[in-house]
């Protein structure tokens, strides 16, 4: 096991070597500086996750030798050309992160409602300057290495923001392609605050292009919702083999506020995805869902904590891992309900279906609970697919592997069917039946129109 | 008639290496349709599930000729596609696959096992409309999954509905009475009755006669510890009715007996 | 939320609680055995060096063999550090300041009964545990162990007759040798941890148990730990053997005086389950807890584990936690034997400022083994009560069943109770279930037994031993008793 200190000590160096030599704007290079110490700091304090994938564990994912655009420069990119969209129609806003450079579509650029700010966190509008600011520096102490290192390298990014009582029924979609010939860390930030009782819809997209090549995309999620504000958060992964994601989501909600969690696992290479919400204000409702379906070496790793600190507080967590081949998953979920936190109602459930010879399967649900008026619950299982249904459905005709299939994707409806979303509900219906039946990812329908006039920013 | 379309010979099988057929004998002709009668634990829905390649079950003997094809070797899969359907005692629920889908699957992979395009989305929809009027079931049940919070009397007609639709030449009804009521026991009956012919058969597993009011039966065979003790024509089930099944096990036991 | 519901929600958030007072009262039931018994005793001096280990070795005068082993254990001990990731707050232990060698002085050892020390005889007495054959309970057979010496065994003579030994562990090493070598450190490796190496280097006495082929044991076996002088710890080792077709209950209960300091309790036991044999293990803890303020109480560090090894083999832990300040504890069965089958029932409760991490291992590397792991926690005062589990199956072991059931009830707003289960699969056959709850103990329940005229005091105990019954039930009759009482006093007012 490598430790942290080796795995990172090559990008401290680089920052060091290259500090002074890029700023592309006040309050980015001022996160970059406070970045240093911090993630000093997260690599000596850093302990191994017992309980984790250790495959995928932040000094393993970050040991390779990866280039990184420590210059900020945009890299040419021909993701029009190319890529594909799996989620078509959506009609949404849109905007594309291409390897780390930020490009709005027409939508984006300049067809916002009144009162969402959808840009680059280089152009982030002066009165609110400071509130991001904040939102993108609280999790540098708390989010270990991974987070630092996304924090000394952040160059670019995207924001959206939506004014007090902004509602917006169109998704703010956000699409992540990866296309490099070489080894490289992509640096991605996505900030989305919400004020007192806004409502959004925010979509992000993964995809690659880098066939062949290993990459690693370090993600970072900062949402923030206000009082009486809703936020729905879907994000799906459709990558390739050699990709490497490292992927965090700190979430904040106040008061009243309703913080909607979707996370779709359908191709990739290995994952870590980490949750960690802080439900701070009263009456608030979480949901959190996640499904994967792996095969060969795929692994993916989610890991949660959920911590309720206000009182009245409903969370609903649901997680499905579908492992077949070599795969490997694992789940980790924490609730802790601080001192105080009356009239919690926490649940958590992780189900999950083992059918290869050397597939795996961690998870550790736990509780942590410092208040007596809760009600938590949670429940693991690991287990295969019903035989019974299958000898009723091959009774009935159906080949064994379509039956399985069918079995899978029904084992699937669940997680599927908690998107309040609809048109992206029953996309996804579609993108995992694809995925079970084995058919190439992406939408053959949708050519490339959703992204054809990508702009350079403003 | 002739024509054989079920040969059961010698067939032993078991479950966790108990045995419990040992030794079956039975011959199907289209048209015919058969009572397996026997009390509780004779081995009733082994045979049944046996015949149909429940995994559960492991053959140890015997041999099962269906049309010139050997049974036993053909995967559950093949053996509805060759014709053999089996009405479940206790349907499985499987949550989260819907009805539609459930039957298309098993329509086109049937039409897929004899080179058939797969039927279009507008000829499935009428052929589903066309049997479910067979059992009397709501169209609502088809956008629900399979069986999943279906009541006694709704499952069994879900059975008899997806034997309508699969067109089976050999129906086997396992316990098809059991939880029914009056009503929904003629409206099943009534199922299974329209889709005879003078082409396919049926084996009817029970443990009472009050199905065979409705389902006339041709023969009726006596299970009994594995073995087929008595064959008969349909007067056997009155019999039965009448006498219950004390007299058989007596004179079995006491033959087996004086055999030692 | 409509505007009703959430008033009879603010409603009920203000209802003072009235179950306070009643509650804090009950906990402060006393410790019955915290007596301390003026009995003269053997000391060494504190602290630990080889030479210690080698005193200790020569003192029992052991065999060459079991030196080398203590001083590897000492030497592998002495690199390693304290285990830091249970959910517990351990205070720096100086290990240099403890004694590792007390006995009660004795001759050669009691020939008969009438050589007993007859204050020792009367300190077990007072534990409830007499040690005269005609007053022992006539289905038990008790091995008795004070500070770290085996004071007396009962029945001896009448296990011998059937080929069973049992017999304290010093008298195990003189006696049957070979069969101690063969099965010593063989499930906990003096390398298991910490505390494993610890107790290997300086262990002083303890229990063994042999139980040869086809034989039922017709009694239960027991161990009885005390801990008496002050400023030593405990350290014995148990280990049992039972043989192709064999059975045995064995019970262990363990009590300590009062004291305001810490006294360090890093037992082992190790179990061998042969071809089809059983083994059921059943503990009642009771060692001194501390004071209301946290003051004093045992730290009770014990490795305890199983290796099932014949096919469809069987061990089963029952264990009732209710004593000890810091209790880091996990009864683990390694099932390796085709068909075998794990079990671990444990009830844990702690109050005042306790603090317990306890639950178990499941290693399932054989096929078609099967566990089942029910745990109930039950926290109140500002105690902090985890369970940790872990459930692993191997790639190669198919067919593989395990149930968990870890429920926890919370009996004040001041304590924690925690859940940290893992559960490992590598096996496309395996059927694993985990589920877990955490609760508050239910004002209702409470009201409606005050309603029907039982004090709340009384309807706790009631309440909780309604939860705990799945666990107590397992336990042999004669401690169930004991056991249903125990809770009763630890939670004495606790309700919050």
């Amino acid at each position: 096991m490598i430790s942290a200190q080796k795995a990172f000590a090559q990008y401290i160096d680089l920052y060091k070597d290259s500090v002074g030599h890029v700023s592309v704007s006040p309050m980015l290079t001022a996160l970059n500086r406070s970045a240093l110490a911090a993630l000093e700091k997260a690599v000596q304090t850093f302990r191994h996750d017992p309980m984790g994938v250790a495959d995928v564990s932040a000094p393993e994912m970050f040991a390779p030798d990866y280039g990184v655009n420590i210059l900020g420069v945009r890299l040419p990119v021909d993701a029009a050309s190319s890529f594909r969209c799996g989620v078509p129609r959506l009609n949404s806003l849109l905007a594309v992160v291409a390897n780390d450079g930020y490009y709005p579509t027409q939508n984006t650029a300049s067809d916002l409602p009144e009162g969402l700010t959808v840009c680059s966190l280089r152009d982030v509008p002066a009165d609110i300057s400071v509130r991001v600011s904040e939102a993108l520096s609280r999790n540098l102490a708390d989010g270990g290495p991974a987070c630092a290192l996304n924090s000394l390298f952040l160059h670019d990014g995207v924001l959206v923001y939506a004014r007090r009582g902004v509602k917006v029924d169109k998704a703010i979609q956000i699409v992540n392609i990866t296309s490099v010939a070489m080894p490289v860390l992509n640096i991605r930030r996505v900030v989305v605050i919400a004020e007192d009782d806004a409502d959004i819809k925010v979509l992000l997209c993964d995809h690659s292009q880098a066939a062949g090549v290993q990459t690693l995309d370090s993600e970072v999620v900062t949402v923030e919702v206000g009082d009486g504000a809703r936020v729905e958060l879907y994000d799906i992964e459709e990558t390739l083999p050699q990709s490497r994601r490292y992927w965090q989501l700190f979430g904040r909600q106040a008061s009243r506020s309703h913080l909607s969690v979707g996370s779709f696992a359908l191709h990739g290479g290995r994952s870590r995805n980490e949750y960690r919400i802080d439900v701070e204000g009263d009456y608030a409702r979480t949901e959190l869902s996640g499904l994967s379906i792996c095969a060969a070496d795929r692994i993916v790793d989610n890991d949660v904590r959920l911590t309720h600190a206000g009182s009245h507080c409903t969370s609903r967590q649901l997680f499905k891992n579908a492992l077949f081949e070599n795969s490997k998953g694992g789940f980790a979920g924490k609730i802790v309900v601080k001192h105080g936190a009356m009239f919690t109602d926490a649940e958590q459930t992780n189900r999950n279906i083992v059918d290869g010879e050397m597939a795996r399967m961690i998870t550790a649900p736990q509780l942590e609970i410092y208040c007596d008026e809760v009600k938590c619950s949670h429940g693991a299982t690991t287990g295969q697919l019903d035989e019974r249904a299958m000898f009723y459905m091959q009774a009935r005709g159906i080949p064994a592997d379509e039956a399985r299939r069918m079995l899978t994707q029904a084992f699937m409806v669940d997680v599927i069917d908690s998107i309040t979303f609809e048109v992206l509900r029953q996309r996804l219906h579609v993108l995992v039946e694809k995925r079970l039946s084995g058919t190439a990812a992406g939408c053959d329908t949708c050519a490339t129109a959703c992204h054809s006039d990508l702009q350079e920013p403003v | 008639m002739s024509e054989t379309l079920l040969k059961v010979t010698d067939l032993r099988a078991g479950i966790e290496g108990k045995e419990i057929l040992r030794g079956i004998n039975l011959t199907i002709r289209p048209g015919e349709v058969h009572a397996i009668m026997g009390p509780n634990g004779s081995g009733k829905s082994t045979l049944s599930g046996v015949l149909a390649g429940d995994p559960r079950f492991t053959v140890t003997g015997g041999s099962a000729d269906f049309h010139g094809v050997d049974l036993l070797a053909l995967s559950p899969e093949d053996r509805s596609h060759e014709g053999l359907f089996l009405s479940f005692q206790y349907p499985v629920e499987i949550p989260g696959v819907t009805m539609v889908n459930f039957m298309r699957a098993a329509v086109n992979a049937k039409r897929k096992y004899f080179n058939e395009e797969p039927m279009s989305a507008a000829d499935f929809l009428k052929l589903m409309r066309q049997k479910r009027a067979v059992v009397e079931l709501d169209n609502k049940l088809a956008s629900r999954s399979v069986n999943e919070g279906f009541s006694g009397g709704e499952k069994k007609r879900n059975e008899i509905f997806q034997m309508a639709v699969l067109e089976p030449r050999l129906s086997i009804l396992d316990e098809t009475d059991s939880g029914l009521d009056i009503d929904a026991l003629r409206i099943v009956a009534g199922g299974v009755n329209k889709l005879r012919s003078d082409r396919n058969a049926t084996i009817v597993i029970t443990h009472y006669q009050r199905l065979l009011d409705y389902i006339k039966p041709d023969f009726v065979h006596i299970l009994y510890k594995g073995r087929i003790v008595y064959s008969g024509g349909p007067e056997l089930a009155l019999e039965l009715e009448e006498k219950g099944y004390d007299w058989i096990k007596q004179q079995v036991d006491q033959n087996s007996l004086s055999e030692k | 939320m409509t505007e009703n519901t959430d008033k009879e929600i603010n409603a009920q958030a203000e209802r003072p609680r009235a179950n306070d007072e009643l509650i804090s009262k009950a906990t402060s039931g006393e410790y019955k055995y915290g007596f301390v018994s003026d009995i003269d005793t053997d000391i060494i001096p504190a602290g630990l060096t080889e030479e210690v280990v080698r005193l200790i070795s020569q003192k029992k005068g052991e065999p060459e063999w079991l030196l080398d082993f203590r001083l590897k254990a000492f030497r592998y001990w002495q690199t390693i550090e304290v285990p830091q990731w249970a959910h517990l707050d351990v205070p720096d232990i100086d290990f240099q300041a403890i004694s590792y060698y007390a006995a009660p002085k004795k001759k050669e050892g009691p020939a008969s009964m009438d050589e007993v020390d007859p204050a020792l005889l009367d300190t077990f007495n007072r534990l409830g545990i007499p040690l005269e054959e005609q007053k022992v309970l006539s289905g038990m057979a008790v091995d008795a162990v004070m500070d770290s010496v085996s004071v007396k065994t009962t029945h001896r003579e009448r296990l011998a007759e059937l080929g069973i030994i049992f017999c304290s562990f010093s008298e195990a090493v003189r006696e049957y040798p070979d069969l101690v070598r063969k099965y010593l450190g063989k499930v906990v490796s003096y390398r298991d941890n910490f505390y494993a190496a610890l107790n290997s280097a300086v262990f002083s006495d303890g229990s063994f148990v042999y139980i040869p082929k086809g034989v039922r044991c017709p009694m239960e076996l027991s161990t009885y730990f005390r801990i008496n002088a002050s400023g030593t710890g405990q350290f014995e080792r148990t280990l049992i053997v039972a043989d192709d077709d064999a059975y045995v209950s064995y019970l262990e209960g363990c009590t300590a005086p009062m004291r305001d300091e810490n006294q360090l309790h890093a037992a082992i036991v190790e179990i061998i389950v042969e071809d089809r044999a059983e083994v059921k293990y059943s503990t009642v803890q009771n060692w001194y807890a501390g004071d209301a303020q946290g003051r004093g109480g045992v730290y009770n560090f014990v490795t305890k584990r199983g290796l099932c090894r014949g096919d469809y083999s069987k061990l089963s832990w029952t264990q009732v936690e209710t004593g000890s300040a810091i209790t880091w504890k996990y009864p683990s069965c390694i099932l390796a034997g085709e068909g075998a089958v794990g079990e671990f029932y444990s009830v844990a409760v702690t109050n005042n400022y306790q603090q317990a991490d306890t639950g178990t291992k499941m290693v399932h590397t054989g096929s078609n083994t099967r566990s089942t792991i029910v745990s109930k926690g039950i926290s109140a005062g500002h105690s902090e009560n985890s369970y940790r589990g872990l459930v692993k199956v191997a790639r190669d072991a198919k067919g593989v069943r395990n149930y968990t059931q870890c429920d926890s009830l919370l009996l004040s707003d001041t304590c924690g109770a925690h859940t940290f289960p893992v559960v490992d699969v590598a096996n496309p056959t395996a059927v694993v279930e985990h589920e877990a709850t955490t609760s508050k103990i239910s004002e209702q329940q409470i009201f409606y037994c005050n309603q029907r005229g039982i004090p709340t005091e009384e309807a706790v105990a009631l309440i909780v031993n309604g939860y705990a019954k799945e666990v107590m039930n397992k336990l042999p009759m004669e401690f169930a008793v004991e056991a249903q009482k125990l809770l009763a006093i630890t939670l004495e007012g606790s309700v919050g």
